[in-house]
């Protein structure tokens, strides 16, 4: 009985010991999480494992767990984490909710970290545009990682084909391009292939429309953000042109209202149509999806169109993607360490090299060689440094936004005409600035 | 000894009413909370805006009456199809189990799968539906479906009557197996016609059954979001949007807690005042 009663405390002892022992060799490690819709992505995600295998390597004591997330649902993964109290310790975001996350406290602020490496002087080499997003009263709440800037991207082949020999330069150009490519190529007496497709789904609408409208003169709102712009005769004339396009020319293929930027890319990388608006991802993807467009040989850039003689130098939008940190975490520094090893020189070429993405640092931009050899990257620098803005950084934009998407799509479905459904989006986006 | 006995009940039912408390009661809470600007706001304060932001908005009226039309139509073609396949698996036919696995596979599919798999369907371009339409010479262009706003309604409709029927069918057939057979056998003898026997033996002693497939079905409906999100996301427009997916906009799009408060308030009391009659009933019964 002794001996049984022995054995069992012995036994006991061990349990209790063994894992103890086991989990403080591994306390000493610390382990984070970074979360981001791109780790999901085929290429993407095989570049960012590369990379955080690469800062494992260099940071023996930190262990990066990714958490892909699917861009739909990003947001409410995010959102309902951080407000429990959990979520990701770093995490990617586009310029788009930021200055939500800042003003509801979802984002840590890194002004301390900042100020560790160096202050001004460390952010002076991003872009001064891509440090609006993650700056709120002279706090800095995210380090800026890629930027670009939005562009006309059309298919050589098919303009030679149509014997156009350049892209549109202005409006009136791009209409009449798009009415001459749309065509049927096989002879079966029905149209298979279209001048352009725009983005009338919600996925990416933002970016593609946007550049629709200011490469007319105009804007969704006022300079100030204060008030709606869709009453000007620029937005009017942008509004009209695509509705016009869609319904009257037929220059956009049927269907055209549940187009998302992934089938924009389908449709190109098809052949189906010889323009979309895109940037410097819209290569690598279109060519990745079907090999047999030699996307990379026939795939071109040309910046956004602009009217006649037109004074307006904003004719592009910028897409910003930028590294976070939560409030929550439990290992600020390893984070920390993190976030600056994802945006530094280094990886900063690796995204190009890999992913065709240009940096938010402009010495990597300006001095890589692959940059400066690159014809897609001259044009979309280009952009980013003169003709592109990003848009309304500020809380209601998405609701503004939604709401235009809402009133083009009436218009195209012929619920209203085109004159009253911009007049709705302008007064109920008058109607949300106002609350 | 007597009052232990009666509180022994009481402790088995705490686990699954503590369950309920934490993942249903404090959710619902929190909403209501939330639509009057009390919690989870830098400065809270009692505040009815969100409700009186509810009655001008259009958006909110018509989505309140493309919910009340999606409902309506889907739950009454439920409980139609569910009802005549629930009919025509209670007859004595050969394979009888094989045809009631085939009739619930639509039930198995997840909502959000089965939107992906419509919507693929009634694709413009590459869609099965136009090309089967096509190949038959019965339409010359492809139509786009979930473009315009009535056929992406009516396609939403099509589909959800597909995915969702056979939950009425279930209830129905189990009600149908509860009637006694020498009911029928009586209506027989004194020369009732099938008509007869349905109207007057099947229906009323399926009655029950109906009114708990209604409610359960216009609950679960009014509800309903993954299969219209991933099927049109409540567009063009906003033709196809129901009071689910707005709340869901307003919250994780827009982060407009207090609205999406309000009118997930709304919803709740459109699903009570639908279930009252399931719930006087079973307290009836019981």
């Amino acid at each position: 009985m002794i001996k049984k009663t022995f054995s069992f405390l012995i036994i006991l002892l061990a349990a209790l010991f063994i894992p103890h022992g086991y989990s403080s060799a591994e306390a000493a490690d610390v382990t984070i999480s970074y979360s981001d819709w791109q780790l999901a992505q085929d290429i993407w995600g095989r570049s960012l494992r590369e990379a955080i295998a690469k800062f494992e390597g260099l940071n023996p004591g930190i262990k990066v767990k990714p958490e892909p997330v699917a861009l739909g649902q990003r947001d409410v993964k995010f959102t309902t984490a951080i407000r429990g109290g959990k979520g990701p310790d770093v995490f990617a975001l586009d310029a788009n909710p930021v200055k939500q996350y800042i003003k509801e406290g979802w984002v840590k602020d890194l002004t301390p970290f900042i100020e560790k490496e160096g202050g001004k002087e460390w952010l002076a080499d991003f872009y001064p545009a891509s440090l609006m997003p993650v700056t709120e009263n002279g706090k800095t709440y995210g380090v800026p990682k890629n930027v670009v800037a939005m562009v006309l991207v059309y298919n050589s082949k098919i303009f030679n084909d149509a014997g156009i020999p350049n892209p549109p330069k202005t409006w009136k150009e791009f209409r009449e391009i798009a009415k001459k490519l749309t065509m049927d190529t096989d002879g079966d007496g029905k149209v298979d292939q279209w001048g352009v497709t725009l983005v009338l789904a919600k996925a990416c609408f933002d970016l593609r429309f946007s550049v629709v409208l200011r490469g007319h003169g105009g804007d969704f709102l006022t300079p100030d953000w204060k008030h709606s712009n869709l009453n000007t005769p620029e937005a009017k004339e942008a509004f009209n042109m695509v509705v016009d396009m869609i319904l009257k020319d037929k220059s956009m293929p049927p269907g055209v209202a549940q187009v998302d930027c992934n089938g924009a890319r389908r449709l190109m990388a098809h052949k189906k149509v010889g323009m979309i608006f895109g940037t410097m991802w819209t290569i690598t993807e279109v060519a990745g999806m079907n090999p047999d467009l030699h996307g990379w040989k026939v795939l071109e850039m040309a910046p956004v169109p602009q009217p006649e003689e037109s004074a307006s130098k904003i004719r592009s939008t910028l897409y910003q993607k930028s590294l976070f940190m939560n409030p929550n975490t439990k290992h600020p520094e390893a984070a920390w360490k993190l976030l600056k090893f994802l945006t530094d020189n280094r990886q900063m070429e690796k995204w190009f090299i890999d992913n065709n993405m240009l940096s938010c640092r402009r010495s990597v931009n300006d001095s890589f060689g692959p940059i400066l050899q690159s014809k897609y990257a001259a044009i979309v620098t280009e952009e980013i440094d003169q003709h592109a803005a990003f848009l309304p950084l500020m809380p209601q934009w998405p609701e503004c936004l939604e709401t235009f998407r809402q009133s083009l799509q009436a218009a195209v479905a012929g619920q209203k005409p085109p004159e009253q459904a911009l007049m709705d989006a302008h007064n109920q986006i008058e109607t949300i600035l106002g609350r | 000894m007597r009052i232990r006995e009666k509180y022994t009940g009481f402790l088995f039912i705490f686990p699954a009413f503590l369950l309920l408390v934490s993942i249903l009661g404090f959710p619902a809470f929190a909403a209501v909370m939330q639509s009057f600007n009390l919690i989870w706001v830098k400065i809270p304060s009692f505040s009815l805006t969100s409700y009186h932001r509810l009655i001008g908005d259009v958006e909110f009226l018509g989505t309140l009456k493309n919910t009340v039309i999606f409902v309506g139509l889907t739950v009454s073609f439920h409980l139609l199809i569910g009802l005549g396949v629930a009919l025509l698996l209670n007859l004595e036919i050969r394979n009888k189990r094989f045809f009631r696995v085939i009739a619930i596979l639509p039930w198995t599919v997840p909502d959000v799968i089965g939107g992906l798999i419509w919507r693929f369907m009634f694709d413009t371009l590459p869609g099965m539906i136009n090309a089967i339409l096509l190949e038959f010479a019965i339409i010359v262009d492809p139509i786009d479906w979930l473009g315009n706003p009535k056929l992406a309604f009516g396609c939403l409709i099509f589909a959800e009557t597909w995915r969702g029927y056979p939950f009425a069918m279930l209830i129905l057939l189990a009600g149908l197996q509860a009637i006694p057979q020498v009911q029928y056998e009586a209506a027989q003898i004194d020369g009732a016609s099938k008509f007869q026997s349905f109207f007057y033996i099947t229906l009323p002693n399926l009655k029950y059954m109906i009114i708990i497939a209604f409610v359960l079905d216009t609950i679960w409906e009014s509800r309903l979001f993954g299969m219209i999100y991933s099927m049109t996301g409540g567009g063009p427009g906003y033709s196809s949007q129901v009071l689910s997916l707005l709340t869901y906009k307003h919250y994780f799009l827009f982060f407009n807690t207090s609205y999406a408060g309000a009118i997930a308030v709304v919803l709740a009391v459109f699903m009570l005042i639908i279930s009252l009659p399931y719930l006087v009933m079973t307290m009836r019964r019981e």
